[in-house]
């Protein structure tokens, strides 16, 4: 749930990247960083190995402004993607508000993006939260590589009821990025504003 | 819904606010901070002294994490908990501790402040936080986010990210 503090006058929400190992996660945070003013972002912290591979999370905290008094402001979130890392993905998941799920559109990594998947529900599941509870919104990364599987295949095996908005993208280039983050982002604020 | 969430404001945000104030001038510390499970910053005091901090929202979201990995460690080996957790470098100092289930202390100290001090104090400070984080957590519903909020914050996505 959503952090409030009234006293700085200041609503926080969590949002986390989730997906297979080098999918594009990280890349994603990049790009926001890059594109977003000074003013309305914070240091990006990254805790990574030596050859850049994520080890425990990526974090950006971006600003959105002012809205009815209240100073809103969105944590981003990645978590390590690879398999051995699931200790560490399920702390990051801990009081999660919203999820982008950045699938790999690369054939040999089908596999992989509907393992992450499952991964995912099993973690949700230990803090008590179904999937379908909270939002959730799908982006097929790696549009450019010449061998990248249609998007209907991709989703067919990471969400097979066709439930979640997809989005396609390329994170290297910045396509596809900022719609995904604002898709999430607007699934976060309705359900907020639907409990209230 | 997924977690209650802390909602510190008026009254509860000033006694907070001055439990960190006194443990600042008892210990000698330079920062504390009240944080929730999450990583986010709830309440803050600095030391008058004290030089400008590094950024408070990457400095809270990593010790959110260490927390978060050091209580999943004592789980694993048994534990119900470990208690505090410290850090010392050559001149710098951190302390943070868990206030009830739901929020954090941090105090950053230098070598100014004894450690011994810091921990007495930080103690002491804990166990009145917790009374008030306690009776600051709201179930979600009770948040007062309308339609108007999120049409609001709606239209700043798209100034901020384009439509
Ligand atoms: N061709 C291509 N490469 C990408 C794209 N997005 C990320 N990459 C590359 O894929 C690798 C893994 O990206 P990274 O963001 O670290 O993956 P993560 O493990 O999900 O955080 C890096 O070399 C990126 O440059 C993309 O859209 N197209
Ligand atoms: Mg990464």
């Amino acid at each position: 749930m959503s952090t409030i503090n009234f006293a700085a006058r200041e609503i926080n929400f969590k949002i986390v990247y989730y997906g297979p190992g080098m999918s594009g996660k990280t890349t994603n945070l990049r790009w926001v960083f890059q594109q977003v003013p000074q003013n309305r972002k914070g240091e990006m912290v990254s805790l990574a190995t030596e050859d850049e591979r994520t080890l425990f999370f990526d974090f950006l905290p971006v600003d959105l402004g002012e809205v009815k008094g209240f100073k809103t402001r969105f944590h981003l979130y990645t978590v390590p993607g690879q398999v051995f890392y699931n200790a560490s993905r399920k702390l990051i998941l801990r009081g999660v508000d919203g999820i982008v799920f950045v699938a790999d559109s690369a054939p040999n990594r089908l596999r992989a993006n509907a393992e992450s998947m499952r991964n995912l529900r099993e973690n949700l599941a230990e803090y008590g939260i179904k999937a379908e509870d909270i939002p959730i919104v799908l982006q097929a990364n790696k549009r450019d590589t010449p061998d990248a599987l249609p998007v209907e295949m991709i989703q067919a095996v990471i969400d097979p009821e066709m439930r979640l908005p997809i989005f396609e993208a390329v994170a290297t280039t910045g396509v596809g990025v900022f719609e995904t983050l604002k898709a999430v982002s607007r699934q976060v604020l309705s359900r907020v504003a639907a409990a209230s | 819904m997924v977690e209650p969430a802390i909602a510190l404001f008026g009254g509860a945000y000033e006694k907070a606010s001055h439990v960190l104030e006194e443990l600042l001038r008892e210990s000698g510390a330079r920062y504390a901070l009240l944080l929730d499970r999450k990583g986010f910053v709830l309440a803050h005091k600095e030391a008058l002294w004290a030089p400008r901090p590094p950024a408070l929202d990457s400095l809270a979201t990593l010790i959110a994490g260490n927390a978060a990995a050091t209580q999943a460690l004592a789980k694993m080996l048994g534990e119900p908990r470990f208690n505090e957790l410290l850090h010392q470098g050559a001149t710098h100092g951190l302390y943070a501790e868990e206030v009830g289930e739901l929020a954090l202390l941090v105090v950053i100290f230098d070598n100014s402040a004894p450690v011994g001090r810091v921990k007495l104090f930080g103690k002491r400070a804990v166990q009145a936080l917790e009374v008030i984080t306690r009776d600051a957590v709201v179930q979600p519903g009770t948040l007062g986010i309308d339609h108007e909020y999120r049409d609001g914050a709606s239209a700043l996505l798209d100034e901020l990210f384009g439509n």
